[in-house]
């Protein structure tokens, strides 16, 4: 379709979050917050509808929901309350969710990003507590409901339209899950269902100012999925609008709940029953409205741990490292923890991140694990890049060190060292020299070249003496001695 | 002994006189010979019964502490919660439902000792002021068989009154308790909503039911409210207050009590009704009791905004019975749609699908301003103008009902049905507590009742005028023919 | 006003999942008009700066309860009053989940 300007279109997305809290019960029940437990073994009269049954809230999800709240400096409602949400669903044992429509816990507030080098600042509308459904098992007779999760206390998230491209998105999205995690009050995890997005999207001509009509998209389950198809939607409205110009805004793009196909990498209109809904939002009659205290808000207030933003510019500031690292290092808490208790005994933090998020994330993205369950502990990562610190090894041979780190994450790095005498560094000048002597025997070229300025044919030089030692000479011993003998010449 | 009051018979078994194996089998068998005249309860436990009654004896013989309940029976409307029973809410819909969980009040009265002996007869989910909705037969007044008790609590109310056990359990949202109670002769008491909890009630409208005793004297009323009114942490509606105190007015003299009577509002009472109310104020001066005028003129709203809020409460809190879960699930029905369609459109009756319909269209987009959030203020408005009239008096009295119990074809119009509440609506839409005491007959001998209610809290106040007036009247002291 | 407006029983019927008979809808649409006729008259009550009241005890605030877990309905309970079920869920006709 050569005749379309994409360029001339601006994309405008925002998402809704959903978010469950890692409570150990559920939001109006004492049922368990258990994942993968055999269906319907962790539910209770409350998340089962039983008749007679009343909701009464969790403390400790309106705790993480303000603390949440506080975090990216929203406004803690002193006044909010529960309402009900009505429509059917096999997955939702009242037939009415119980949410919070018109006074909702937090109002406004920002989420602070890194995108790819520049700082955004995204305004977050509302987030607001309601429960979690059950779930709806298909099968090709049948389908089948598990209540296990039906009750589970969520924080829904919703961002204000002000995100402009895919990495936008990832970025307002990867950070949110990180504030979710350093604040402990969400796993994240996005395999498990903990963390669900939708997201809003619509186009406008770039200099238009008013918003278009727009279009959710569901049932994403990777952020890289999301980045796809946000692209795919984008893409089909600007098409839309451009080979209709004459129609309806509404007409031509056809809003509604479009879920994203993988494979087709388009996004395609759902039309359930449940679309056109009248959710009748009132009242809830059984709950209470929550009045939450000055002292109570400040508390908690003071005791937030670091966030991720904070950590990002810390380590910019003291541990000097280059903003895109930092935002890689500090955008998944494990990986930010490890990061920092194995610099401890590693002490290079430059050389410590790239391993991590380099070396490292390179071969385990290959192995499909992710940091934490590949096993590697910090503390024996930590210490194989003291050993390279310490010029116990070289570099090269800590890459070969670590393959067997990822193997058999149960052995210490210095053990491996030990126990192979490959590994051992060479620092004997008695035994490095002759080599050297023969490549620079066989080399006579590169001298000529080196000596003529090119800096090149030096490293060409100690490349060959370190592949003769197998990679165990020292570098920089092996640098010396190739410039003390091209002197010599 | 099958007449005796709840606490003549705990007096019994505290003696020794009677056992509570006794008491229970005596019962039962009154409620063998006259349930099928009176169609009050839906299931009997017997089993049950006869062993909580031998446990308790054997209570009694160790010597172990027991409760001001011991050994009296208490019969449940059928829409709280026991486990292992069937609670059906006199529904098809939930016909073979069996309660995973006791309600907090039957842990209470068990706790107690009182003694559990059967599931009463109601009109379908509570819906309904006569006794005739409920899915399984009508409930027949002891006073006259072919009248109805009342409703919703028929059942409870007609237990009492035809002396098959000395005590019930019903639930109040616009007038259930308190209607039949007038309609049956006895005595039916709604407290403070947020009183008594509300786990294991069956929902209908949620911000206005309240369970409550039926009972032949007040201070039998008392001593079930001492069992059942503590604070329950798994109904975030449950007030924290002491147990106790229920009685603390019984036997002092109503002299420096001020009664408000709202005669504007009750300008369209009339015949013997009326000639009864105006008996019973008379008597309540004759105790000391000043009488003063109190404007409650805005409960001529109170009818139209119960109906929308309750009918919109009742529409969510009935939209869980789906066939998915538990229930009623349409045999014939091969899709999701048709299993929610079929299923509710067998298991409910009229009423209640009138009442869904009525509560949906009240919530539905465009109309949910003009009467659901509309009906909201007005309800604020309500209860600011009772509020201003406790200012001039203590408590109110009211005509229970603008008349006696109906035949049982006698509600050919719905709206005649609904008019039924119209002097009971108005202590659960401020959530006051409210009683009806028997105030006389009529001609064709057919019980009135004088209805008292006070502010929110004051409980014992309403108890206490109402045992006085109770004292001096004593018209709860007649039983039903062929009953006694 | 309101009540003007005609009462689409079949939007009803499937906003509120019950499929009623013809002579339910005939009797229910009657039943309704009256019932918003007489319900009408809350119009002419004047609600200027009125909050909605939207609970009776008005002292009754934030009521929590601790993260603790509790009794569990168990398994076997709950589905006993099963209607259908296969594997510890309940059954239920095939779901469509997307219509396009």
């Amino acid at each position: 379709m050569s005749d379309i300007r994409y360029d001339q279109w601006e994309p405008v997305i925002g998402l809704e979050v959903h978010v469950q809290l890692n409570t150990k019960t559920k939001l109006f029940s004492r049922a368990p917050h258990r994942f993968g437990d055999e269906p319907n073994q962790n539910i209770g009269i409350v998340d089962t509808g039983q008749p007679g049954s009343l909701p009464v809230l969790n403390k400790a999800a309106v705790k993480k929901a303000v603390q949440f709240g506080l975090a990216i400096g929203a406004e803690i409602s002193r006044y909010s309350t529960f309402d009900r949400k009505s429509y059917f669903y096999p997955d939702n044992p009242r037939n009415f969710q119980i949410t919070q429509f018109f006074h909702p816990i937090v109002r406004g507030g920002t989420i602070t990003c890194d995108v790819e080098g520049h700082t955004k600042h995204f305004k977050v509308d509302r987030a607001h507590l309601e429960d979690d459904t059950g779930m709806l098992k298909h099968f090709s007779s049948f389908a089948g409901i598990d209540y296990n999760r039906a009750g589970i206390p969520l924080i829904e998230v919703v961002s204000e339209p002000v995100m402009r491209s895919p990495k936008d998105a990832t970025a307002y999205a990867t950070t949110l899950r990180a504030i979710m995690q350093y604040l402990d009050v969400s796993d994240c995890n996005m395999a498990e269902g903990s963390l669900r997005i939708d997201v809003n999207v619509s186009v406008r001509p770039k200099n238009e100012k008013t918003l278009r009509p727009k279009v959710e998209v569901k049932n994403m389950n990777s952020f890289y999925n999301m980045e796809l198809a946000i692209e795919a939607e984008v893409r089909r409205q600007i098409q839309a609008y451009t080979l209709h110009p004459g129609k309806e805004f509404a007409d031509a793009i056809e809003p509604g709940t479009y879920r994203f196909d993988q494979g087709a990498k388009k996004t395609i209109r759902m039309r359930r029953k449940e679309e056109a809904h009248d959710y009748r939002y009132f009242h809830e009659p059984d709950l209470v409205p929550l009045q939450l205290g000055e002292e109570y808000i400040e508390l908690l207030g003071n005791s937030l741990p670091e966030l991720p933003h904070e950590r990002y510019l810390r380590y910019m500031a003291d541990l000097k490292l280059p903003a895109d690292s930092a935002a890689i290092l500090v955008g998944d808490k494990f990986t930010s923890d490890f990061y920092e208790e194995a610099l401890a005994i590693a002490r290079n933090a430059t050389s410590l991140c790239n391993w991590i998020i380099t070396e490292f994330s390179g071969r385990l993205k290959e192995k499909g694990q992710t940091l934490k369950e590949s096993g590697l502990t910090s503390e024996y990562v930590g210490h194989l890049v003291k050993m390279i610190e310490d010029k116990v090894i070289t570099g090269r041979i800590a890459k070969q060190v670590a393959g067997e780190m990822l193997e058999d994450p149960s052995k210490d790095p210095r053990e491996i060292v030990k126990a192979n005498p490959n590994y051992q560094p060479l620092e004997d000048d008695s035994v490095i020299e002759p080599i050297v002597d023969a490549i620079l025997e066989k080399n006579g070229q590169s001298i000529i070249d080196y000596k003529a300025g090119r800096t090149k044919a030096l490293a060409f030089l100690v490349g060959q003496v370190m592949k003769e030692t197998k990679g165990k000479a020292s570098p920089d011993i092996v640098n010396k001695l190739i410039l003390k003998k091209i002197e010599e010449k | 002994m099958d007449t005796l009051t709840a606490k003549q018979l705990n007096a019994l078994f505290s003696s020794g006189e009677a056992s509570a194996v006794e008491i229970t089998k005596q019962a039962l068998a009154k409620i063998d010979k006259l349930n099928l005249k009176l169609s009050a309860f839906l299931s009997v436990f017997e089993e049950r019964s006869l062993k909580s009654a031998a446990l308790l004896d054997e209570k009694k013989q160790k010597g172990e502490p027991l409760g001001r309940l011991a050994g009296v029976p208490i019969a449940i409307k059928d829409n709280i919660a026991i486990e292992g029973e069937i609670t059906s809410c006199a529904s098809k819909f939930l016909e073979n439902y069996r309660s995973p969980y006791d309600a907090t009040v039957v842990r209470l009265l068990e706790e107690d000792g009182a003694i559990l002996i059967g599931k009463t007869n109601m009109d379908e989910f509570a819906m309904g002021a006569s006794g005739t909705h409920s899915a399984f037969s009508p409930t027949r007044n002891p006073w006259d068989l072919d009248c109805v008790p009342g409703g919703s609590s028929s059942g409870s109310a007609a237990a009492v009154s035809g002396r098959l056990c000395p005590l019930s359990l019903g639930s109040d949202t616009g007038g259930s308790i308190r209607q039949p109670a007038a309609f049956t002769g006895i005595v039916g008491f709604k407290p403070t909503y947020g009183r008594i909890s509300r786990y294991g009630l069956v929902a209908f409208a949620s911000s206005f039911d309240q369970i409550g005793p039926f009972a032949q004297t007040v201070e039998d009323v008392a001593l079930v409210m001492e069992a059942v009114s503590r604070h329950c942490e798994r109904d975030s509606t449950s007030l924290n207050l002491p147990p106790n105190g229920f009685d603390a007015q019984f036997g002092q003299s109503l002299k420096g009590t001020k009664i408000g009577i709202p005669w504007g509002f009750l300008e369209d009472l009339k015949g013997e009704a009326r000639q009864n109310f105006e008996k019973s104020v008379a008597t309540l001066t004759e105790l000391g009791a000043e009488t003063v005028d109190v404007d409650l003129s805005l409960l001529k709203y109170g009818i139209g905004i119960y109906y929308i809020l309750t009918s919109a409460e009742a529409s969510t809190n009935l939209a869980r019975y789906d066939g998915i879960r538990y229930g009623k699930r349409a045999k014939e029905a091969s899709s999701l749609e048709e299993i929610y369609e079929m299923s509710r459109q067998e298991g409910f009756g009229f009423e209640v699908k009138n009442r869904i319909m009525l509560g949906t269209y009240v919530l539905s987009g465009g109309f949910k301003d003009a009467y659901y959030s509309k009906a909201q203020k007005v309800r604020a408005l309500i209860i600011q103008q009772i509020r201003r009239a406790f200012e001039n008096c203590n408590l109110f009295a009211f005509p229970t009902t603008a008349g006696t119990a109906f035949t049982l074809d006698g509600m050919r119009d719905p709206l005649d049905e609904y008019l039924q509440d119209l002097y009971t609506v108005a202590a659960p839409i401020a959530g006051l507590p409210a009683i009806s005491v028997p105030s006389g007959f009529s001609t064709e001998k057919k019980p009135f009742g004088l209805q008292l209610v006070g502010p929110q809290l004051h409980d014992a106040s309403v108890l206490g005028a109402a045992r006085a007036f109770e004292q001096a009247t004593r018209f709860g002291e007649k039983i039903p023919g062929g009953f006694s | 006003m309101a009540s003007d407006q005609t009462i689409d029983i079949p939007h009803l019927m499937g906003l509120c999942r019950i499929s009623l008979s013809e002579e339910e809808q005939e009797v229910i649409k009657t039943n309704l008009d009256k019932m918003l006729s007489y319900l009408s008259q809350i119009d002419e009550v004047d609600v200027e700066g009125i909050l909605p009241c939207t609970h009776v005890l008005e002292t009754i605030v934030n009521v929590m309860e601790d993260d603790e877990e509790g009794p569990l309905l168990a398994h076997d309970t709950f589905l006993n009053n099963a209607p259908d079920q296969v594997g510890g869920m309940i059954r239920v006709p095939p779901v469509i989940q997307f219509e396009e």
